[in-house]
């Protein structure tokens, strides 16, 4: 099986279609304003420019973003919802590769710390790895086009399981 | 009555459904629309942006029915705890079955089309129901 099928594809700029969310915001109150700024942050959104993020686009996202869209109207703002297509294959690589610079360090620090728990005594892991197993699955939730550090991380989190005596999770499962 | 979505659904309009036909509406059907503006003005919309019935502050579209409704059913809740998390994944309920439904419904809308997803999905939330509330009578999770 090809590692990462979805990254190599990218690299031949082939995203596609992708979903726009141009949103404004009251400054106040700053509870909505901050609630629509995180969840748009656990989505993995490209910002492309002052209240303009945008997705690859496939029925999740769509529909993800039609949320944020319906809570900032909720908080008294403004969204739109645009379908678009990038006219410059270059300019849509540069997009994917900061997206999956983003999610690579996300990686790299999970990585990080599963290595440090790998040095603790096997008795102390097993709540750190129930949640490093949630984080990881987060960030596999969230990135769109997987960098080399995905399989990194997650290999680093399995073999954790496999010294704690835990069954190894199937890999190769889509997010 | 008759109940509008929009197509390609997934675990909160399947379960949305189920909702519906069994405790606030037995005689729905369904259909589907992508744009709210297409809502035939006798129909009912769920689970669009903008209309009642549909997420409002935390709450998904089944918990919404449910509020809406005055459905108070403990099963019901237990349930909106597992579409919620398999829809939001913000940790606000601990429902560890929702990712094991989520990738069910994701997998039946790869082989279904929306129809045949409600059809399906109302058996297995029939089937939920009854784990539920039979863990709920019990006190422990039913063997």
């Amino acid at each position: 099986m090809t590692a990462h099928p979805q990254g190599v594809t990218m690299v031949a700029g082939t995203a596609g279609w992708w979903v726009l969310l141009a949103y404004r915001v009251p400054r106040v109150p700053s509870t909505p304003r901050i609630a629509i700024w995180r969840k748009l942050r656990s989505l993995g959104v490209a910002q492309i420019g002052d209240g303009l993020v945008a997705l690859p686009e496939d029925a999740r996202t769509r529909e993800q973003l039609e949320w944020v869209a319906a809570d900032v109207d909720a908080a008294g703002g403004s969204a739109t919802l645009w379908r678009a297509e990038m006219l410059s294959a270059r300019d849509e690589q540069l997009l994917v590769t900061q997206l999956q610079q983003a999610r690579a360090e996300e990686y790299r620090s999970l990585l990080t710390e599963a290595e440090q728990l790998g040095a603790d005594p096997v008795t102390d892991r097993a709540r750190t790895l129930t949640r490093l197993r949630r984080e990881l699955r987060r960030i596999r939730r969230r990135d769109y086009f997987p960098p080399p550090e995905e399989e990194l991380a997650r290999y680093a989190v399995e073999s954790l399981a496999g010294r704690t005596g835990q069954p190894i999770r199937v890999e190769g499962a889509p997010a | 009555m008759r109940w509008m979505t929009r197509p390609g659904i997934h675990i909160d309009r399947t379960g949305s459904a189920w909702l519906i036909r069994r405790f606030i509406d037995p005689d729905a059907t369904f259909g589907f629309v992508t744009d709210r503006a297409d809502v035939p003005a006798d129909t009912v919309p769920f689970d669009m942006r903008g209309v009642e019935f549909s997420h409002h502050g935390e709450d998904c579209t089944f918990e919404t029915l449910l509020r809406r409704h005055d459905l108070l059913d403990p099963v019901l809740w237990r349930i909106a705890a597992i579409v919620h998390e398999a829809d939001l994944e913000d940790d606000r309920y601990d429902a560890p079955e929702a990712a094991g439904l989520d990738a069910v419904l994701r997998g039946l809308s790869m082989t279904c089309d929306d129809a045949q997803v409600i059809e399906l999905g109302t058996a297995i939330f029939d089937g939920l129901y009854a784990y539920f509330h039979r863990a709920l009578l019990a006190g422990k999770d039913p063997a």
